[in-house]
């Protein structure tokens, strides 16, 4: 089962490993905040206000650019030349284009210093013993969050974490994860804050995004007597996170590849983690994979 | 690393990373529990080798990532659709960019004409198409390696081709911009070079970008070579 309280997180993820090296990097940008899928149309037409412009540039690479050109060309209350706002654009565009190019050669340099046949080994092959289903927001990126090196870990990332029985995108991940590459652990991993979650949980037509979030709404519906009886917003909302990240491993426990690999090997195990932005932690729900199995089988038993 | 301990040491080496991340500063975490704004869509490939925030020398809240079997950009996949839905149209970034990589396990089970298996067939279907419509190409390459390099290259300008067609990230791009960028992530060096497709290179020739530290340039070939600040 989901163990519920997250303030008491697996004591595995408490541990300090003496071993890791932290990321060397102290690049940081003030964001400001918004959840974007409740933008109403006045915040999401100040949206552009929310250009990154970093406050700490304490690494060269990052380009710096003057904080008063993304205001210009956001702020619809400045009269601005459009010539020149159209420059500044074009400007800015480039730049943070740029930054990117030029991260990326440093990148390369420093794992090349560090081990001149870092990138040999890499290319020889992949030999992953994860695979990471997590959610396209831009402040989880598996690698980082959780120390792992190019090469550790095979990662899908989709709105919301989801895994659905028709979607070939997810399916085919899994499929190759276990079947070819025999990853030993899939890892589902949701956030606090879930932006898809939390649409999900307002009732609104939003377009193209309505088949995909549909899922979500339908873990509301599995779930919805708990979530009712919690009346906190905030902390219905966070459980709902919890849920589903509960309902899309019993959704990858279902697949025929999760199942035969399984049952020939003893691998890959399934868990589900949620990463809280508040401390940077990643708790494990503690998923009780054999249980979910057993109790699948009865009607999903692909193993046959 | 026994599989035992990579679990454990993902779990506790979070923990450190926290703990680092936050004693150097103390408001990153508020900060990110704020909301996210990242400028770029990552769209690239599931590979283990491939972590877009590394290799791209970002952090956390800079790149929205959907990465699948061959970043491939199928036009009626729900999957990709809703992601590109969510960060142009709401996120509003202000760069799509299509990564393909050398090496990838998805090109090269495209090439031959033997079954891969189950869904990843269907996956898989615009890649074969692609290596239907350029055979002549692709056969008249002798190294194998290289032939996987060129496919996964096609795959990236079709991805373009998709990309570029999709409605909602052509309005973003006539009403303010938006920017979409093909690119190769070489495995064997660590670079990723443009390919030359996309918004940026639409009708034009050399492609300079100047940065602070340097110039861009972005040949006809796609390499990119650093100059000096002018």
């Amino acid at each position: 089962m989901v163990k519920a309280d997250r303030e008491d997180p697996d004591p595995r993820s408490t541990i300090h490993t003496s071993g890791h090296n932290p990321p060397p990097s102290t690049m940081f940008s003030t964001r400001l905040g918004l959840s974007p899928l409740l933008h109403s149309s006045k915040q999401a037409s100040s949206a552009l206000s929310r250009l990154a412009i970093p406050t700490t540039t304490s690494t060269p690479l990052r380009l710096t650019l003057p904080s008063a050109t993304p205001r210009r060309f956001c702020s619809s209350h400045t009269v601005v030349d459009d010539k020149d706002r159209k420059k500044d654009i074009t400007m800015y565009l480039q730049e943070t284009h740029d930054k990117v190019f030029e991260n990326n050669k440093s990148w390369a340099a420093e794992q090349v210093a560090k081990d001149p046949d870092f990138f040999k080994k890499l290319a020889a092959g992949q030999n992953p013993e994860y695979l990471w289903i997590g959610c396209s927001d831009s402040r989880i990126p598996a690698e980082q969050i959780t120390g792992l090196q190019p090469g550790d870990a095979f990662v899908h990332r989709n709105i919301a974490n989801l895994v659905c029985n028709t979607d070939l995108n997810v399916m085919s991940v899994i499929e190759y994860a276990v079947k070819h590459l025999k990853v030993k652990h899939i890892v589902v991993c949701g956030h606090y804050g879930c932006g898809g979650v939390k649409a999900a949980m307002t009732p609104k037509d939003l377009g193209l995004m309505n088949p995909w979030l549909r899922n979500i709404r339908d873990v509301y519906r599995l779930h919805e007597k708990e979530l009712d009886a919690i009346a906190d917003e905030e902390a219905r909302y966070d459980r709902l996170v919890e849920l589903n990240v509960y309902e899309q491993c019993r959704n990858v426990v279902k697949t025929a590849a999760l199942q035969q690999s399984y049952a020939e090997n003893g691998f890959p195990v399934i868990h589900g983690w949620v990463f809280n932005f508040r401390d940077g932690l990643l708790t494990d729900l503690n998923v009780d994979f054999k249980t979910i199995l057993k109790d699948i089988q009865k009607i999903y038993n692909l193993t046959d | 690393m026994s599989s035992d301990n990579t679990f454990h040491y993902a779990l506790s080496s979070n923990n450190a990373w926290a703990g680092y991340k936050a004693h150097q500063n103390p408001q990153f975490f508020p900060k990110l529990a704020g909301g996210q704004s990242p400028e770029i869509l990552w769209i690239g490939c599931s590979d283990s080798r491939c972590p877009e925030t590394t290799i791209l020398g970002m952090q956390p809240g800079d790149v929205f990532v959907h990465r699948n079997i061959a970043n491939i950009v199928s036009p009626t996949d729900i999957n990709t659709t809703a992601v590109i839905e969510y960060a142009v149209a709401h996120l509003k970034v202000k760069h799509v960019v299509l990564c393909g990589h050398s090496a990838c396990g998805g090109a090269a089970g495209a090439l031959p004409d033997t079954r891969v298996g189950g869904v990843l067939d269907t996956w898989l279907l615009p890649l074969k198409t692609l290596r239907f419509n350029h055979a002549e190409e692709l056969d008249a390459i002798t190294d194998e390696k290289e032939r996987i390099v060129r496919l996964a290259q096609l795959n990236v300008e079709a991805g373009i081709k998709v990309l570029m067609n999709n409605a909602t990230i052509r309005e973003a791009i006539a009403e303010r911009g938006l920017e979409v960028h093909g690119v190769f992530f070489d495995i064997g060096c660590g670079r990723i070079k443009e390919l030359g497709c996309g918004t940026a290179h639409a009708g034009k020739g050399d492609h300079v970008v100047r940065g602070k530290h340097g110039q861009l340039v972005f040949g006809q070939d796609g390499e990119a070579e650093i100059a000096a600040a002018q």
